[in-house]
């Protein structure tokens, strides 16, 4: 299955901690973590690329979200936002 | 004419026919059983990488993914390799927040009495601090009195000068444990041998279990408790180590509440493992005096024991060979835990800690002054850091900093340690008071990691609480503790 390659390949990535993928109502598709933590970042993040986007759009209304990245103390996060799904794939780089 | 009317009533009476009955008996002749259950989903297949073939996907996750597949992978590959953030750190804190003093708490009663605070222990939610008083210097302490106070810290209305709780003993008190799961449970060693635990949610009496004066008990002063997890998960023991040599564990029976022998180990002098180090002559007495006690949180086999001849010692729970001792009419029999010895120190252990973060290292102080860092894996320490002129009473690892750890010492003073330092000098020093108020334990609260608990000998405990660079971690110190545990020679 072609999704489920991807996925993999996404997986197999350097200090890659988990993938979960949404679609445009926040409600997670597709998971690598456990039950729990994916609807947590599924709904923070939503809301979160919502509001990334919007920022930018508000900015120049020509212009439009691409990716967006969050990096903390312990991990990076990165989203790959499209009109009906986004990626998220969780990644710690120093492992 | 005449008009009559006529009223007909007509009486109609019915009636059933008779209705046949018979009687008849039944029986079962055979009879056979059968039940039916519904087996709960496994779980882990509702993740990811199965192959449902009959699970459709969403219409466009195929296209989505394969726009997104290079990108997403060229960034993780290139963050991977990056060193843009190698010692980039954000500190959303306070910065200048020193190290001070919160509160001084005292229990005047104890303090009259000229009580010291031999132990001290945080709950496992972070908010009550109990503490343990009695003698910790020499003499015979069997008949005084003392008692285990408790204070809530994030209660409104604290009082420093009256404990919110206040259990009286009958004997000095000399180690005390928090249960690491329910907070209302304390475990308590006394200077008489006996091993008690008291519930703080109990109004009227509040010991749960006690060991007693029986045929299987410590005879002698018991200088550590600690929560042991039993094999049953959400079960604990207590184990409990006195001066006598034995290390016990016991489990309780809530109905009787009595403490029941669930293993004991015995150390003697000629069952310490020899090593091409330690030639550790039996000085003519027949125990080693255990002093200090630590478990793994790593290894639920490993215990650390540390005596008052300067032994260190790594011990087995699984270890079967019998001690060499008289039997003593244990219900148990005892047996010899020592399988690993480290570089014995020049006098008395006070203290061992293993390291929340890393797992074969371990911190331990004594009279000489010095903390010693260790690893499992060899006799020699790694590192011998010289904390003051004095004896260091206890040792303790920072819950939130894998490179700190902090020692309190016989003239009073705290010092707190940074490994990742470049200088073996302490990065903080808590100083108050003389040799009349010598720290003799302290204890880091893992909930709360900005707050340090210290008992003094003139009774009263401190709550410090620590700067911001003694708490946050920062980004590589995980990696940093890995190197310095990693110096263990070939």
């Amino acid at each position: 299955m072609l999704v489920e390659e991807t996925l993999k390949r996404i997986q197999s990535q350097n200090g890659v901690q988990g993938i979960i993928i949404i679609n445009s109502e926040g409600i997670p598709i597709k998971t690598t973590l456990d039950n729990a933590s994916t609807v947590q970042y599924a709904g923070l993040i939503h809301q979160l690329v919502m509001k990334a986007r919007s920022t930018v759009r508000d900015i120049d209304p020509q212009n439009d979200l691409t990716f967006l990245r969050i990096r903390s103390k312990k991990n990076e996060i990165m989203i790959a936002p499209d009109k009906d799904y986004f990626l998220i794939v969780i990644q710690n780089p120093s492992d | 004419t005449h008009r009559c009317n006529l009223q007909f009533t007509i009486i109609i009476g019915c009636q059933t026919r008779a209705v046949h009955s018979a009687e008849a008996e039944v029986q079962t002749l055979s009879t056979a059983v059968s039940w039916t259950q519904t087996q709960p989903h496994d779980e882990a297949q509702e993740l990811l990488l199965q192959p449902a073939a009959d699970r459709l996907d969403p219409p466009g996750l195929k296209a989505f993914l394969q726009r997104v597949e290079d990108t997403v992978i060229r960034e993780l590959d290139r963050n991977g390799r990056s060193h843009a953030f190698d010692e980039f750190q954000v500190n959303w804190e306070d910065q200048s927040q020193p190290v001070s003093c919160l509160h001084c708490l005292q229990h005047p009663s104890a303090q009259e009495r000229g009580l010291h605070v031999t132990s001290v222990s945080w709950s496992c939610t972070g908010s009550v601090i109990a503490c343990a008083f009695g003698r910790t210097d020499d003499g015979d302490w069997i008949t005084e009195p003392s008692c285990v106070c408790t204070w809530n810290l994030d209660r409104r209305g604290l009082n420093p000068k009256q404990a919110d709780l206040v259990i009286d003993v009958a004997t000095a008190v000399t180690a005390l444990c928090c249960h690491p799961q329910q907070p209302a449970l304390i475990a308590g060693g006394l200077y008489s041998g006996e091993v008690v635990v008291w519930d703080t949610s109990r109004t009227q009496d509040p010991v749960l279990v006690q060991t007693g004066m029986s045929a299987d008990s410590h005879r002698e002063p018991v200088y550590q408790v600690a929560w042991v997890p039993l094999q049953k998960a959400g079960e604990f023991g207590v184990l409990s180590a006195c001066s006598g040599g034995r290390v016990l564990l016991w489990t309780g029976d809530l109905n009787e509440g009595r403490f029941v022998l669930n293993a004991a180990y015995a150390l003697v002098p000629q069952q310490v493992p020899h090593s091409s180090y330690v030639s550790f002559k039996a000085r003519g007495s027949s125990t080693v005096g255990v002093t200090s006690l630590a478990l793994s949180p790593w290894d639920p086999d490993t215990f650390l024991v540390g005596s008052e001849g300067g032994l260190l010692l790594r011990c087995s729970f699984s270890s079967q060979t019998p001690a060499a001792v008289p039997s003593e009419g244990h219900n148990v029999t005892l047996r010899a835990p020592a399988v690993f010895v480290f570089r014995p120190r020049s006098g008395p252990v006070h203290s061992i800690h293993c390291s929340p973060f890393h797992r074969n290292l371990f911190v331990s102080a004594g009279t000489d002054g010095r903390a010693h860092l260790h690893s499992l894996l060899q006799a020699d320490p790694l590192l011998s850091l010289r904390v003051s002129d004095s004896s260091v009473f206890q040792v303790q690892w920072s819950p939130s900093r894998p490179l700190v750890f902090a020692a309190a010492a016989a003239q009073g003073t705290v010092h707190i340690f940074d490994l990742g330092r470049r200088s073996l000098r302490p990065a903080a020093t808590i100083e108050q008071g003389g040799a009349d108020q010598a720290a003799t334990c302290l204890a880091f609260n893992s909930q709360n990691s900005h707050l340090l608990a210290l008992g003094r000998t003139n009774g009263t405990v401190c709550i410090w609480q620590l700067s911001h660079d003694l708490t946050e971690q920062s980004p590589r110190e995980i990696s940093q503790l890995e190197q310095i545990a990693n110096q263990v020679a070939a």
